[in-house]
């Protein structure tokens, strides 16, 4: 549809776009530039396939978006992360009746207020580095990366259900770990 | 009500990802209502949400390719594209 087929110029015309896409997903900027030139080889190589019902920048982040599932999941079975080990965290919150151990406290902070300080993004980032290897995957995925729970779902290969049971554990263990390093220090107003 | 308070806070972070059913919000509701503590851990729970969906919306708004890196790959292109 008059496209002009030159990996360069979509290099010039959309590489910082994708660029930015593949580091929202990959947080790393070697592996980011790696999978924007395969990206592009990958568009160069198959750009017959390109029927301009949507339009290139559309059909480049399609085949990015491939890309990185497959290199999110190759670096899951590279890892063999094993849930049995992971630690389930509702356990030590609740007691054996489903009652808490140890009452949360009320939290007032605004998350405005949060995401302006620098120094909150350091605390959420440790307490999210501490998370069991699969729960920091799919909450970064879902919550900082904001994938859909299909695409979650797909790159890690799990079922819903059993992703909502990570979110579930993840996000229990980071209010602790929050509270307790954030909260339990700022001064309330 | 054996697990109440561990199954509210599941329900709590599952309706974060997805819709409830009207019986799940039912339940969750009332829990909430008469449960302080999960009412707390809810309401946690919903700022870390909110705040990373701040973060994730401006992280890496002004990103970009740096000077080498675009070199590199226009290299690589004519490499393998040869052109």
């Amino acid at each position: 549809m008059g496209e002009i087929v030159n990996p360069q110029q979509w290099l010039q015309e959309h590489g910082d776009y994708l660029y930015r896409y593949a580091m929202s997903r990959l947080h790393n900027e070697e592996i980011a530039a790696d999978m924007l030139q395969e990206t592009l080889l990958a568009a160069w190589k198959g750009h017959k396939n390109f029927k301009g019902d949507s339009t290139m920048r559309t059909w480049l982040v399609g085949i990015l978006k491939h890309k990185i599932i497959d290199h999110i999941r190759k670096e899951i079975r590279g890892r063999d992360l094993n849930d049995a080990v992971e630690h389930d965290p509702t356990s030590a919150f609740f007691n054996a009746d489903g009652s808490w151990n140890e009452a949360p406290r009320a939290w007032k902070e605004n998350p405005e207020d949060l995401y302006q300080s620098d120094q909150f993004h350091g605390v959420l980032d440790s307490c999210i580095t501490k998370l069991p290897e699969k729960q920091q995957m799919v909450f970064r995925m879902r919550e900082l990366t904001g994938d859909d729970t299909e695409t979650v779902c797909n790159a890690c290969d799990i079922t819903s259900t059993h992703l909502h049971v990570l979110l579930h554990r993840a996000r229990l263990a980071l209010r602790k770990c929050l509270e307790f390093n954030w909260f339990g220090k700022v001064k309330q107003p | 009500m054996k697990h109440a308070c561990r199954q509210a806070t599941k329900l709590a972070s599952d309706g974060l990802d997805r819709r409830l059913s009207a019986w799940e919000l039912l339940r969750l509701r009332y829990h909430l209502l008469l449960c302080g503590h999960c009412r707390s851990c809810a309401e946690s729970m919903q700022i870390i949400h909110k705040t990373t969906e701040l973060i994730r919306n401006s992280q890496y708004e002004n990103i970009k390719l740096s000077e080498a890196q675009r070199q590199h790959l226009r290299e690589e292109l004519e490499k393998a594209a040869g052109c």
